[in-house]
């Protein structure tokens, strides 16, 4: 029984990783942090694959990776404000937002990511799980808890924003 | 008439996402084909979406990521098990796994052949409003001030068919019918239930006819007539492929036409 819950967790789950880690990038903006959530989300999904009763199981891991994110987020920003004279912590900081503000210059496209950058999250992620993970609208309200109303007018907003970006640098 | 309800950004962003109950679809797709600002305001949001698919990041998962993962689950039980299992017959087991496991066994199909599409199937499609898609695509690519028939304007096919690569997800076949009396005018891209299409746009006398073409995972279907709004549509899918001839064209000569796209 469990080498063969095993063997579906494997089919089933394990090939949605890319999936799963785009989100995580685009969510949390960072390749460690997300390498993080998603291993983190992946234990998740497997300690409570037995009880998941079918369904699709990218909507569902979806759900468990955004959470993680925004949980490692918080955990992150707590340690910061603990930790906020260290020197170290604060190189590290730095340094992010340096290759960030690099990003910019590089090209239209770092413009477009700059400015999905600059989205409210709940924008960012609506504008992700449709463009990049196509997610139904009902999908997307279940992954991100809020009612297909919102995901509409979310998704709404997010093109029209990231739209005045992109036309200023056509 | 009904241009005093313009349509909100969020029904034209859902009407693309095909997200709209189908007499909705309908309905915006009919005022797309009278109101010149809602017409524009869609084919900008069009472009900014087709954009913004092609340009935002996808990210393939590090193997030390995937290496970890596996580490992790190998050394962790699935705690719920004893739990889930009270209660669960085998035959609710087998029921309850069999779609899901179907579905991912199709992204690994997918993810094989190297496609971003999304390969569940049925995103609550119907085909009246698909056609009401094409219709109002072929009047919206009619009407004035801008020219929104072509994007490549060219009547060899040699230049038509290169210019979908890296529009396009596919290649649609670019027929040779001048011969024939129908020379080809040339070619766009368009959305139409939810994903870019091609376009090939020819001619008959002062007839334009447009013809859709985009991949399915739907089965072949024989090709079917229906008229609309003074319009003759014609639609069949074979091979893996769907099409769609649209034309105010008389009936008879868009059937020759068809039977000519579809002879091999």
């Amino acid at each position: 029984m469990s080498q063969s819950l095993h063997d579906r967790f494997e089919q089933t789950v394990i090939p949605l990783i890319d999936d799963a880690y785009t989100l995580a990038r685009h969510l949390l903006r960072d390749e460690h942090d997300a390498q993080d959530a998603v291993q983190e989300a992946y234990l998740r999904a497997w300690r409570f694959f037995a009880s998941f009763r079918g369904g699709d199981e990218r909507a569902w891991l979806l759900t468990i990776v955004r959470h993680c994110c925004y949980t490692w987020q918080r955990g992150r920003r707590e340690t910061a404000n603990v930790a906020f004279d260290d020197e170290l912590h604060g190189d590290t900081a730095g340094s992010r937002y340096a290759a960030d503000a690099h990003a910019i210059d590089e090209s239209e496209r770092g413009s477009l990511h700059a400015a999905l950058d600059r989205l409210p999250p709940e924008f960012r992620e609506v504008l992700v799980l449709r463009e990049l993970e196509e997610l139904s609208y009902k999908d997307i309200a279940r992954v991100t808890g809020v009612p297909v109303g919102t995901v509409m007018s979310r998704l709404a907003r997010a093109r029209e924003r990231l739209r005045r970006v992109l036309k200023r640098s056509a | 008439m009904t241009h005093a309800l313009h349509m909100t950004p969020e029904a034209l962003s859902a009407y693309i996402d095909g997200e709209l109950t189908p007499d909705r679809a309908r309905e915006v797709a009919e005022h797309l084909t009278m109101c010149t600002p809602c017409s524009a305001e869609y084919e900008t949001l069009l472009a900014t979406v087709a954009a913004l698919r092609a340009n935002l990041e996808r990210y393939d998962a590090p193997d030390v990521l995937r290496a970890r993962v596996r580490t992790a689950i190998a050394a962790t039980p699935s705690v719920a098990v004893a739990g889930a299992d009270s209660g669960a017959t085998t035959a609710q087991r087998r029921r309850a796994w069999g779609w899901p496991v179907g579905i991912a066994a199709a992204l690994i199909v997918s993810a094989a052949l190297g496609s971003g599409v999304t390969v569940l199937a049925s995103r609550g499609r119907t085909e009246p409003s698909v056609a009401a898609e094409v219709l109002a695509s072929h009047v919206r690519s009619l009407m004035p001030p801008a020219d929104h028939l072509t994007d490549v304007r060219s009547s060899d096919q040699h230049n038509v068919k290169p210019w979908f690569n890296g529009k396009l997800d596919f290649s649609p076949s670019v027929p040779r019918l001048e011969d024939q009396g129908f020379p080809l005018v040339g070619g766009r891209v368009d959305y139409v239930d939810g994903r870019p299409v091609a376009v090939l746009v020819y001619a008959r006398r002062q007839h334009t006819i447009n013809v859709f073409s985009w991949p399915t995972r739907l089965s072949d279907s024989p090709a079917a007539a229906s008229a609309a709004n003074g319009y003759n549509l014609i639609h069949w899918r074979s091979g893996g492929v769907e099409r769609w001839v649209v034309s105010d064209l008389n009936p008879n000569e868009l059937r020759s036409f068809t039977e000519l796209l579809m002879s091999p």
